[in-house]
């Protein structure tokens, strides 16, 4: 073997170990998920409300899926809408996945909200979106357990009392945990990536 | 001889870059309204964008597509809880732009007679203490 042939060899091998070194890192490197990840997973208990057409939803109906939950209230002209947006392009940014998410709006105004006033407003934006209404008494332990505040507001609106309200997206995962959050204004491509990792995780 | 040539130049352009620039502009643009259906509320969003050199105030607005139409802010806490606030009027200082966009300064539309569905137009009026009445149209996209 001449010296060239050496050279030629080295040469070779120090590209290989190079681009190994960057196909495991760029392999390896793990995601970042652009929500905040609850560890460990809060698991959160179960839950009925009721939807239009006198049906009724329970949490536990949708295990094997991912669960997408959002607290608002129909009177709410701008962050309740911006949030659905969201959702739809998410929604449609996910393709086939889409099938392995429900997108939940619950409200947060039982006062006036009916299930159908909900289920329609939620529907509006896609109508595979669910809209949830109950009662107070069935409402607040949800709120209460995820830690979403609640409070109506007295306003001279012409539309009367505004409610404040936790803006952020409670991420539910296939067993019933609380997995992460996502704070109000998060991007749809950001909350897709994030879900589409979740789901290549659990297959 | 060529002096009053270079002037009458010097002025020309002048004139035209005075045309351009033109100075002292008050508008309202980017205007645009969320779907909705009718008996809900609605928002329609834009920009005051003021460049002459006194500060007007947005007074009131309104629109005959809703039972009424109110300046509206929300603003959201350390917590994440949002919440929203009826404003009485809305200062627009000299040479400076106010933008309404979601999630901040929205008018939100009371009561909706009709269904704003994509690709309508709807027509707003906002009165202004200085620049008077301003009509706008706003397309309804998401």
């Amino acid at each position: 073997m001449t010296s060239k042939h050496i050279h030629v060899l080295l040469y070779i091998l120090a590209t290989s170990l190079v681009l190994a070194l960057i196909a495991g890192f760029t392999l390896t490197r793990p995601y970042v998920y652009h929500a905040a990840v609850i560890n460990p997973p809060l698991p959160v208990t179960d839950f009925t409300l009721q939807t239009a057409n006198n049906e009724s939803f329970r949490l536990s109906d949708a295990r094997g899926k991912i669960v997408l939950l959002f607290f608002g209230y129909t009177n709410c002209p701008d962050v309740c809408p911006t949030t659905l947006a969201t959702f739809k392009q998410v929604y449609e940014k996910l393709g086939n996945n889409a099938q392995k998410v429900r997108f939940v709006m619950v409200t947060a105004d039982p006062e006036r909200d009916t299930p159908e006033k909900v289920a329609a407003y939620a529907a509006l934006f896609n109508p595979e979106f669910i809209g949830l209404s109950g009662n107070l008494t069935d409402l607040e332990p949800i709120w209460k357990e995820l830690g979403v505040f609640v409070e109506k507001q007295d306003s001279n609106s012409a539309a009367g009392y505004l409610v404040s309200h936790t803006a952020s997206v409670y991420v539910i995962d296939q067993s019933g945990n609380l997995l992460m959050t996502f704070a109000y204004g998060t991007n749809a491509l950001d909350m897709a990536d994030d879900l589409t990792q979740l789901l290549k995780q659990s297959h | 001889m060529k002096n009053k040539k270079l002037l009458s130049v010097l002025l020309l352009a002048t004139m035209l870059l005075s045309a351009c620039a033109k100075p002292g502009e008050f508008k309202v643009m980017d205007a645009w309204a969320r779907p909705a259906a009718s008996g809900e509320n609605g928002a329609v969003y834009f920009t005051i964008s003021n460049a002459t050199n006194t500060g007007d105030t947005l007074l009131s607005v309104s629109t005959d597509v809703a039972s009424a139409a109110e300046v509206h802010m929300s603003m959201m806490d350390a917590n994440g809880v949002m919440s929203m606030q009826m404003q009485e009027s809305i200062p627009v200082p000299a040479q400076q732009e106010v933008i309404f966009k979601p999630g901040g300064l929205h008018i939100m539309l009371v009561e909706l007679n009709r269904d704003l569905k994509i690709g309508d137009t709807i027509s707003l009026t906002l009165n202004f203490e200085k620049a008077g009445s301003i009509t706008i149209q706003a397309p309804v996209k998401e």
